[in-house]
């Protein structure tokens, strides 16, 4: 029945925006992980990535995440010289996450899981409505 | 004849419902009542139903474990209650048909 696998379909969407969701608070949660030695990197942004697949069950194209891969971007660099990871100059390197990018992310995931359920609850409207002619 | 037309679509809607769980649980078509007579037609109903509910407590009881994705414990109940729901629906309007034979002075 198509509703059913409209409702699977949008189900995968909410997985793919709940697997962003997680990247992206591994970035926030990350965003100050610098390493513990000097010359090692600190904690490198990643960046989800989302793959269309054929779901041979349902017939029909899902979401799903793909590879999280780790953002090439350079590291920022601040400089404090005591610190453990410090160079001979006083610079410690810093992870190449920027808070704004991660909540405008966020921001982004939250909005489109929202609109994978209005999916959902549109479907389930129009099952329940079909189903009350029988019951008129 | 209106209870005619009733009784097609009533037998394309649980036939529907029968396929949609043969397929979901891909358990062979047990009981989908293929020679067309409406008790094996409605055993097959009920078993698919029952099918679509196993399947969505099976996710419920892991979720509580730990181990399922909570969407897809809503999306098996949200499936289980389509099913049980059309089910029920035309059940109701095949007894109400029924009784209405019933009540036909003869």
């Amino acid at each position: 029945m198509d509703f059913l696998k409209t409702i699977s379909i949008a189900a995968s969407g909410l997985k793919a925006q709940s697997g962003r969701m997680r990247v992206v608070a591994e970035n926030i949660a990350n965003a100050d992980s610098t390493a513990d030695r000097p010359g090692a990197d600190p904690y490198r942004r990643k960046v989800p990535t989302f793959e269309r697949r054929f779901d041979r069950e349902l017939e029909a194209s899902v979401v799903s995440l793909g590879r999280v891969r780790p953002d090439q971007s350079p590291f920022r660099t601040r400089l404090e010289p005591g610190h453990p990871a410090a160079d001979a100059e006083g610079r410690v390197k810093m992870p190449n996450v920027n808070s704004l990018v991660e909540s405008v992310d966020m921001r982004e995931a939250q909005r489109s899981y929202e609109a994978n359920l209005n999916l959902i609850t549109a479907t389930r409207r129009m099952i329940s409505r079909t189903l009350e002619i029988l019951r008129a | 004849m209106a209870i005619n037309a009733f009784g097609a679509g009533a037998y394309a809607a649980t036939q529907n419902l029968v396929s949609l769980a043969a397929k979901k649980a891909s358990t062979g078509a047990q009981g989908a009542g293929g020679a067309g007579d409406f008790g094996g037609l409605l055993k097959g109903a009920v078993e698919g139903v029952a099918q679509a509910g196993r399947k969505a407590e099976a996710q419920a009881m892991s979720a509580v474990a730990g181990k399922a994705d909570i969407v897809d414990v809503v999306t098996a109940v949200a499936e289980s209650e389509a099913a049980i729901e059309t089910l029920v629906a035309v059940r109701d309007r095949v007894i109400a048909a029924y009784e209405e034979i019933m009540r036909m002075p003869v």
